[in-house]
Protein backbone atom coordinates (compact mmCIF):
# COMPACT_ATOMS: atom_id res chain seq x y z
CA UNK A 1 0.00 0.00 0.00
CA UNK A 2 2.48 2.33 0.93
CA UNK A 3 6.06 2.79 3.48
CA UNK A 4 4.01 0.84 6.10
CA UNK A 5 1.23 -1.98 6.59
CA UNK A 6 -2.41 -1.88 7.79
CA UNK A 7 -4.62 -4.70 8.32
CA UNK A 8 -8.11 -5.22 9.65
CA UNK A 9 -8.00 -4.60 13.56
CA UNK A 10 -5.68 -2.05 13.47
CA UNK A 11 -6.16 0.86 15.96
CA UNK A 12 -5.08 4.68 15.44
CA UNK A 13 -3.35 5.73 18.11
CA UNK A 14 -6.01 7.16 20.42
CA UNK A 15 -6.26 11.08 21.03
CA UNK A 16 -7.26 12.55 24.58
CA UNK A 17 -9.35 15.80 24.70
CA UNK A 18 -10.12 17.22 28.09
CA UNK A 19 -13.39 19.83 27.99
CA UNK A 20 -13.24 22.77 29.93
CA UNK A 21 -15.91 25.54 30.22
CA UNK A 22 -12.88 27.73 27.93
CA UNK A 23 -12.37 24.55 25.10
CA UNK A 24 -15.95 25.05 24.56
CA UNK A 25 -15.61 28.93 24.38
CA UNK A 26 -12.75 28.26 22.05
CA UNK A 27 -14.96 25.83 19.92
CA UNK A 28 -17.98 28.53 19.61
CA UNK A 29 -16.26 31.21 18.56
CA UNK A 30 -13.76 28.89 16.11
CA UNK A 31 -17.49 27.68 14.72
CA UNK A 32 -19.85 31.24 15.51
CA UNK A 33 -21.90 28.62 17.22
CA UNK A 34 -23.03 30.17 20.65
CA UNK A 35 -26.01 28.40 20.75
CA UNK A 36 -26.80 28.60 25.09
CA UNK A 37 -26.64 24.63 25.40
CA UNK A 38 -22.87 25.95 25.72
CA UNK A 39 -22.85 28.53 27.85
CA UNK A 40 -25.83 29.47 29.50
CA UNK A 41 -26.46 27.04 32.99
CA UNK A 42 -29.65 28.96 33.55
CA UNK A 43 -31.01 28.15 29.96
CA UNK A 44 -29.83 24.31 30.68
CA UNK A 45 -31.92 23.68 33.61
CA UNK A 46 -34.71 23.92 31.69
CA UNK A 47 -36.48 20.30 30.14
CA UNK A 48 -36.03 19.94 25.88
CA UNK A 49 -39.46 17.95 25.42
CA UNK A 50 -38.03 14.68 26.91
CA UNK A 51 -34.23 15.36 27.03
CA UNK A 52 -32.47 17.39 30.30
CA UNK A 53 -28.84 18.42 30.69
CA UNK A 54 -28.92 20.07 33.99
CA UNK A 55 -26.23 22.07 32.76
CA UNK A 56 -24.68 23.45 29.65
CA UNK A 57 -22.90 20.64 27.67
CA UNK A 58 -20.18 20.58 24.74
CA UNK A 59 -20.89 20.87 21.13
CA UNK A 60 -21.39 17.56 19.43
CA UNK A 61 -19.08 18.91 16.54
CA UNK A 62 -16.12 18.96 19.06
CA UNK A 63 -16.26 15.19 18.88
CA UNK A 64 -16.84 14.93 15.10
CA UNK A 65 -13.83 17.63 14.66
CA UNK A 66 -11.49 15.38 17.36
CA UNK A 67 -12.18 12.19 14.87
CA UNK A 68 -11.18 14.04 11.60
CA UNK A 69 -8.46 15.66 13.77
CA UNK A 70 -6.96 12.07 14.78
CA UNK A 71 -7.62 10.47 11.09
CA UNK A 72 -6.10 13.40 9.45
CA UNK A 73 -2.78 13.63 11.69
CA UNK A 74 -2.10 10.32 11.12
CA UNK A 75 -3.24 10.29 7.23
CA UNK A 76 -1.62 13.23 6.45
CA UNK A 77 2.02 12.08 7.11
CA UNK A 78 1.39 8.58 4.92
CA UNK A 79 -0.26 10.08 2.07
CA UNK A 80 -3.65 9.43 2.85
CA UNK A 81 -6.91 11.27 2.22
CA UNK A 82 -9.91 11.32 4.61
CA UNK A 83 -12.82 11.08 2.28
CA UNK A 84 -15.98 10.70 4.89
CA UNK A 85 -17.18 10.89 8.61
CA UNK A 86 -20.96 9.50 9.99
CA UNK A 87 -21.20 10.04 13.69
CA UNK A 88 -24.06 9.90 15.68
CA UNK A 89 -24.44 11.36 19.27
CA UNK A 90 -25.18 8.64 21.89
CA UNK A 91 -24.38 10.85 25.61
CA UNK A 92 -23.74 14.46 26.10
CA UNK A 93 -20.31 16.09 26.68
CA UNK A 94 -19.97 17.85 29.70
CA UNK A 95 -17.12 20.53 31.27
CA UNK A 96 -14.81 18.50 33.24
CA UNK A 97 -15.47 15.47 30.69
CA UNK A 98 -12.11 13.55 29.30
CA UNK A 99 -12.78 11.90 25.45
CA UNK A 100 -10.90 9.45 24.15
CA UNK A 101 -11.25 9.31 20.48
CA UNK A 102 -10.49 5.83 18.87
CA UNK A 103 -10.38 4.45 15.05
CA UNK A 104 -9.44 0.74 14.47
CA UNK A 105 -9.25 -0.36 10.91
CA UNK A 106 -13.15 -2.58 9.89
CA UNK A 107 -12.01 -3.18 6.30
CA UNK A 108 -9.47 -2.82 3.52
CA UNK A 109 -10.97 -2.72 -0.03
CA UNK A 110 -7.99 -2.59 -3.32
CA UNK A 111 -9.43 -0.72 -6.07
CA UNK A 112 -7.91 -0.32 -9.40
CA UNK A 113 -7.18 3.40 -8.44
CA UNK A 114 -6.07 2.69 -4.83
CA UNK A 115 -7.12 1.16 -1.13
CA UNK A 116 -10.22 2.69 0.53
CA UNK A 117 -9.89 1.68 4.21
CA UNK A 118 -12.89 1.61 6.59
CA UNK A 119 -12.63 2.70 9.88
CA UNK A 120 -14.91 2.04 13.17
CA UNK A 121 -14.30 5.27 14.92
CA UNK A 122 -15.83 6.05 18.65
CA UNK A 123 -15.67 8.92 21.39
CA UNK A 124 -15.40 7.77 25.05
CA UNK A 125 -15.31 9.31 28.11
CA UNK A 126 -13.53 9.18 31.48
CA UNK A 127 -16.66 6.69 32.80
CA UNK A 128 -15.73 4.52 29.96
CA UNK A 129 -18.44 5.89 28.50
CA UNK A 130 -19.38 6.07 24.53
CA UNK A 131 -20.73 9.44 24.13
CA UNK A 132 -20.15 9.16 19.85
CA UNK A 133 -19.90 6.95 17.41
CA UNK A 134 -19.74 5.92 13.66
CA UNK A 135 -17.31 5.08 11.03
CA UNK A 136 -14.96 6.60 8.89
CA UNK A 137 -13.08 6.03 5.14
CA UNK A 138 -10.03 6.95 3.67
CA UNK A 139 -8.34 6.75 0.93
CA UNK A 140 -4.49 5.47 -0.24
CA UNK A 141 -4.44 6.73 -4.32
CA UNK A 142 -2.44 3.94 -5.91
CA UNK A 143 1.12 5.68 -6.94
CA UNK A 144 1.27 4.90 -10.89
CA UNK B 1 -41.50 32.30 13.29
CA UNK B 2 -40.53 32.01 16.65
CA UNK B 3 -37.66 34.79 17.60
CA UNK B 4 -37.09 35.29 13.80
CA UNK B 5 -35.98 31.64 13.38
CA UNK B 6 -38.04 29.39 11.54
CA UNK B 7 -40.24 26.83 12.94
CA UNK B 8 -40.16 23.25 12.55
CA UNK B 9 -43.51 23.27 11.16
CA UNK B 10 -42.38 26.43 8.72
CA UNK B 11 -38.97 24.15 7.58
CA UNK B 12 -39.84 23.23 3.83
CA UNK B 13 -38.13 20.34 2.41
CA UNK B 14 -36.43 20.52 -0.11
CA UNK B 15 -36.52 24.51 -0.64
CA UNK B 16 -32.90 26.43 -0.57
CA UNK B 17 -31.64 28.29 2.91
CA UNK B 18 -30.13 31.53 2.62
CA UNK B 19 -26.89 31.97 2.27
CA UNK B 20 -23.62 33.93 1.57
CA UNK B 21 -20.27 33.34 0.26
CA UNK B 22 -17.20 34.16 2.24
CA UNK B 23 -13.57 34.39 1.80
CA UNK B 24 -11.57 31.83 4.16
CA UNK B 25 -9.10 33.32 5.69
CA UNK B 26 -5.84 31.59 7.44
CA UNK B 27 -6.56 33.51 10.56
CA UNK B 28 -10.28 31.37 10.37
CA UNK B 29 -8.48 28.23 10.10
CA UNK B 30 -5.86 28.79 12.69
CA UNK B 31 -8.48 29.80 15.35
CA UNK B 32 -10.46 26.65 13.79
CA UNK B 33 -7.84 24.22 14.47
CA UNK B 34 -6.77 25.53 17.85
CA UNK B 35 -9.67 25.07 19.16
CA UNK B 36 -9.55 21.23 19.03
CA UNK B 37 -6.10 21.41 19.59
CA UNK B 38 -4.56 20.88 16.39
CA UNK B 39 -0.74 21.62 16.22
CA UNK B 40 -0.71 20.32 12.56
CA UNK B 41 2.04 22.78 10.73
CA UNK B 42 -0.05 22.22 7.52
CA UNK B 43 -2.86 24.80 9.30
CA UNK B 44 -0.68 27.40 10.25
CA UNK B 45 2.58 27.65 8.72
CA UNK B 46 2.73 29.10 5.14
CA UNK B 47 6.53 27.77 4.61
CA UNK B 48 5.98 23.72 5.89
CA UNK B 49 2.41 23.90 4.06
CA UNK B 50 4.70 24.91 0.78
CA UNK B 51 6.39 21.65 0.71
CA UNK B 52 3.60 19.64 1.49
CA UNK B 53 1.70 18.18 -1.43
CA UNK B 54 -1.18 20.70 -0.92
CA UNK B 55 1.44 23.54 -1.75
CA UNK B 56 -0.45 25.56 0.70
CA UNK B 57 -2.21 25.94 3.95
CA UNK B 58 -5.41 24.26 4.00
CA UNK B 59 -8.01 24.00 6.21
CA UNK B 60 -9.11 20.70 8.70
CA UNK B 61 -11.82 18.69 7.05
CA UNK B 62 -13.94 19.72 9.69
CA UNK B 63 -13.65 23.47 8.78
CA UNK B 64 -17.74 22.94 7.55
CA UNK B 65 -18.47 23.26 11.30
CA UNK B 66 -17.54 26.41 10.95
CA UNK B 67 -18.27 27.69 7.07
CA UNK B 68 -21.67 26.31 7.74
CA UNK B 69 -22.65 29.23 10.39
CA UNK B 70 -20.50 31.78 8.83
CA UNK B 71 -22.35 31.24 5.11
CA UNK B 72 -25.86 31.81 6.63
CA UNK B 73 -27.45 34.53 8.48
CA UNK B 74 -28.40 35.32 12.03
CA UNK B 75 -31.74 33.95 11.35
CA UNK B 76 -31.09 30.47 10.05
CA UNK B 77 -33.20 27.87 11.69
CA UNK B 78 -30.02 26.14 12.13
CA UNK B 79 -28.77 28.86 15.27
CA UNK B 80 -32.55 28.43 16.85
CA UNK B 81 -31.44 28.31 20.44
CA UNK B 82 -31.69 24.79 21.65
CA UNK B 83 -30.89 22.93 18.58
CA UNK B 84 -30.12 19.29 19.28
CA UNK B 85 -27.28 17.54 17.09
CA UNK B 86 -27.81 14.64 16.51
CA UNK B 87 -25.70 13.10 14.15
CA UNK B 88 -23.93 13.65 10.74
CA UNK B 89 -22.30 12.31 7.84
CA UNK B 90 -19.62 14.27 5.94
CA UNK B 91 -17.36 13.48 2.27
CA UNK B 92 -14.77 15.17 1.59
CA UNK B 93 -14.02 16.19 -2.08
CA UNK B 94 -11.28 18.73 -1.82
CA UNK B 95 -9.60 20.66 0.87
CA UNK B 96 -10.54 24.30 1.73
CA UNK B 97 -7.60 26.68 0.96
CA UNK B 98 -6.75 29.98 2.98
CA UNK B 99 -8.00 32.56 0.62
CA UNK B 100 -11.02 30.35 -0.96
CA UNK B 101 -14.18 32.33 -1.48
CA UNK B 102 -16.60 29.84 -0.07
CA UNK B 103 -19.92 28.99 -1.50
CA UNK B 104 -22.99 27.06 0.20
CA UNK B 105 -25.82 25.59 -1.29
CA UNK B 106 -28.14 24.33 1.87
CA UNK B 107 -31.25 22.97 2.20
CA UNK B 108 -33.48 20.71 4.54
CA UNK B 109 -34.01 17.15 2.99
CA UNK B 110 -36.73 15.93 5.54
CA UNK B 111 -38.59 16.64 8.45
CA UNK B 112 -40.35 13.98 11.34
CA UNK B 113 -41.41 13.25 13.92
CA UNK B 114 -39.90 10.16 16.11
CA UNK B 115 -40.56 9.55 19.82
CA UNK B 116 -42.22 13.19 20.39
CA UNK B 117 -38.91 14.59 18.94
CA UNK B 118 -39.11 17.07 16.19
CA UNK B 119 -36.08 16.20 13.14
CA UNK B 120 -35.16 17.57 10.32
CA UNK B 121 -32.05 16.51 8.31
CA UNK B 122 -30.53 19.44 6.45
CA UNK B 123 -28.08 18.57 3.08
CA UNK B 124 -25.09 21.09 2.62
CA UNK B 125 -22.48 21.32 -0.25
CA UNK B 126 -20.02 23.87 0.24
CA UNK B 127 -18.15 24.85 -3.27
CA UNK B 128 -14.50 27.00 -3.65
CA UNK B 129 -14.54 29.86 -6.47
CA UNK B 130 -14.01 27.54 -9.15
CA UNK B 131 -16.88 25.76 -8.37
CA UNK B 132 -15.49 22.38 -7.28
CA UNK B 133 -17.64 20.73 -4.31
CA UNK B 134 -14.90 20.75 -1.64
CA UNK B 135 -17.40 18.69 0.78
CA UNK B 136 -21.12 17.73 1.33
CA UNK B 137 -22.45 17.05 4.31
CA UNK B 138 -26.22 16.06 6.15
CA UNK B 139 -27.21 16.80 9.51
CA UNK B 140 -30.05 15.36 11.98
CA UNK B 141 -30.96 18.26 14.26
CA UNK B 142 -33.74 18.05 16.83
CA UNK B 143 -35.79 21.26 16.69
CA UNK B 144 -36.96 22.90 19.99
CA UNK B 145 -39.89 24.48 18.39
Amino acid sequence: MADFELRQGDQLPTLVFEITRETIRAFGEASLDMNPLHFDDDYMSNSFGKTSFNGVIAHGMTGFALITRMLTDWLEPRQGIHRRLEARWLRPVKPGDTLRVSASVSRITERSDGYWITFDVAVGNQRDETVAAGEAMAEFPRRF
Amino acid sequence: MVDGFKTWSEIVPGELRLTHSVVLTREAIARFARSIGETNPLYFDEEFARTTRHGAIIAPPSIHIYLIFACTPETDWMRTPGTINAGQVWSYNIPARAGDTIRLEARALDRFIKKDRLFVVHDNTFFNQHGDVICNGRGWTIRPK
